[in-house]
């Protein structure tokens, strides 16, 4: 991986930078030009004021019709730099445009490539695959729980329905005697958390 | 003008160089640092022998002194041995100053092309140099022959590339 060789293989530049670059030196040029004849412009009117001061009105008037033709041609010379620049940004702007075009592309291919490989059977297949294990599973947890549930579900039921009783009384506990709660391991569990609220 | 001169520069000694290497090396590089701020000062780029030695830089009228010629160019040649200088012709009578080595430039002018998005953009040598978007950039008004040189040290590092068109060249930056 040679520095020099892989530079030389292939120069960077396109053919529409080339382009481009040609446009802007047509510019420069013209800009140069422009330079050249806002130069001279000035120069004259100082002649031509010269002229005036030493009666030399004729002449003078000479002068100033060379100039104005020159600003003339200053005008003409803007749009052609105008249109110029015009042109360069429209090249820069298709090669842009070309840059998006060719992500779209390598996008659409990948995305087709992906979807080569999930086929909508395949999909399909899987997600029948996944209801039944699903399915299995389910079955699977109803007979480990039904083992359970006769004690245990009540049990869970009667402890929820205490604490969601406790939350309720919570903000009047302070007030009234404490050792009104039922069960003797709650009572124990949860006495300090009302110390604790009403203290902060 | 606005620059200053350091204290040497009224130094009647100064413009008479030292017979000893320790002093002469401290008198040399003194005059190289001179050289360079004074040349940055004024943007010089190229110069010849003459023109040089007879700015006030090698000429104190104040103090009426004044670096002789062989003296001139034994600075001179310490300067392209410290890399800020290259001769442009064979005789040895115009030069290139570099106040900013070429690879500073390069830096300079990249870091303008990336700040204003115009990385991936072809620009002429001209309209770098002379045009209205780089009004104001330091490097507005370089020498063009400085100008390549930069590009050719950005071009090393991949990120501009020099081509030439109907014998005018143009750069792309990337």
């Amino acid at each position: 991986m040679g520095n020099i060789f892989g530079r030389k293989r292939r120069s960077r530049v396109t053919e529409q930078d080339k382009a481009v670059l040609q446009l802007k030196q047509q510019r420069d040029k013209l800009k140069q030009y422009q330079k050249k004849i806002t130069l001279q412009l000035q120069r004259e009117r100082e002649l031509a004021k010269q002229l005036l001061h030493n009666g030399k009105k004729e002449k003078a008037k000479l002068l100033l019709k060379k100039k104005r033709y020159q600003e003339q041609l200053l005008e003409k010379t803007d749009n052609q730099i105008s249109n110029l620049e015009k042109m360069v940004e429209d090249i820069e702007f298709a090669q842009i445009e070309m840059k998006v075009i060719e992500g779209l592309k390598i996008g659409n291919d990948c995305l087709k490539k992906m979807h080569e490989v999930m086929s909508i059977e395949e999909v399909e297949r899987i997600m029948d695959e996944t209801q039944e294990g699903i399915e299995y599973q389910r079955q699977i947890d109803e007979i480990l729980a039904g083992s359970l549930t006769a004690e245990d579900e009540e049990a869970i039921l009667e402890e929820l329905e205490a604490i969601t009783q406790e939350d309720v009384e919570l903000p009047e506990v302070p007030t009234e005697a404490l050792p009104e709660t039922t069960p003797e391991k709650e009572a124990v569990k949860n006495k300090p958390k009302p110390q604790l609220v009403a203290a902060s | 003008m606005g620059f200053e001169w350091p204290w040497q520069y009224n130094f009647p000694p100064f413009y008479t160089l030292q017979p000893n290497v320790d002093t002469r090396q401290k008198q040399l590089s003194a005059w190289t640092s001179l050289v360079l701020s004074f040349c940055r000062h004024n943007k010089f780029y190229t110069m010849n022998v003459m023109e040089i030695q007879e700015s006030p830089l090698f000429n104190n009228k104040k103090i009426q002194r004044k670096l002789p010629l062989e003296s001139v160019q034994v600075v001179l040649e310490e300067l392209r041995k410290k890399g800020n200088l290259e001769w442009l012709d064979k005789n040895k009578t115009r030069f290139l100053i570099m106040w900013r080595r070429p690879d500073e430039w390069g830096k300079v002018i990249y870091l303008w092309v990336s700040k204003n998005g115009m990385t991936n953009s072809v620009f002429t040598l001209y309209e770098l140099i002379n045009g209205d978007e780089t009004e104001g950039e330091e490097f507005h008004g370089l020498d063009e022959s400085m100008l390549l040189k930069s590009l050719e040290t950005l071009q090393l590092e991949h990120k501009a590339e020099i081509f030439t068109l109907n014998d005018s060249k143009g750069v792309k930056f990337f």
